[in-house]
């Protein structure tokens, strides 16, 4: 298995681990996936002008090399586990007493 | 300007600008926010030094600021604050329209 392949979905696991740990019940909101939807159209934005015009560049020892447009799918892995870790962050942070 | 800092300031202009309207309460929750962004730095900047370390991926320095942080371009540093305010700004509007619409 090629690492950053690996490592993406190593970081699924984790994102699931702390989301069942601190209780943000987000995966289960319809409006969180809308949420993901809207990020999504951004991301493609983003993430394909950095492949695209080469800003970034992948090594394809690494990576199973199957790209939607100029994005490596790990790409979209790696996005989801920051975007999803984020709010559920945001939620927890904001539930805290201080 | 390099190509990765107007990408950056084009994803954050909006989103930064419109988190000063008072319903979205941004103000408010400057810990949280400033919190959830340290723990974004930390974590997915762990994993990117690695990945640069190990070859996975590279930047191309035609494109970027000389300047690197861990052999990281000080842009891509900024990606990890700027995507997560953009994404909490985004999660807060759509929170705001649903309660709007019921």
């Amino acid at each position: 298995m090629k690492e950053y392949t690996l490592l993406s979905i190593f970081s699924l696991f984790l994102i699931f681990l702390i989301e069942v740990r601190l209780k943000s019940g987000i995966f289960k909101l319809k409006i969180f996936w809308l949420f993901l939807l809207i990020i999504a159209v951004f991301k493609l934005l983003v993430n394909g002008y950095l492949t695209g015009r080469n800003i970034v560049i992948y090594n394809p020892n690494f990576f199973l090399g199957i790209r939607l447009g100029s994005i490596p799918i790990e790409d979209f892995i790696f996005g989801f586990s920051m975007v999803s870790l984020t709010v559920i962050l945001w939620e927890h942070f904001n539930k805290e007493k201080i | 300007m390099s190509k990765y800092a107007i990408v950056l300031l084009l994803s954050v202009i909006v989103p930064f600008l419109l988190s000063f309207w008072p319903p979205l309460k941004f103000y408010r929750n400057l810990r949280s926010l400033l919190l959830s962004i340290l723990t974004i730095v930390i974590i997915f900047g762990a994993w990117d030094v690695f990945a640069t370390w190990r070859g996975h991926w590279y930047f191309n320095s035609g494109m970027v600021w000389p300047l690197r942080l861990a052999n990281l371009p000080l842009e891509e540093w900024l990606f990890f604050v700027v995507i997560p305010f953009c994404c909490i700004f985004t999660w807060e509007v759509v929170k705001y329209l649903r309660l709007k619409i019921k």
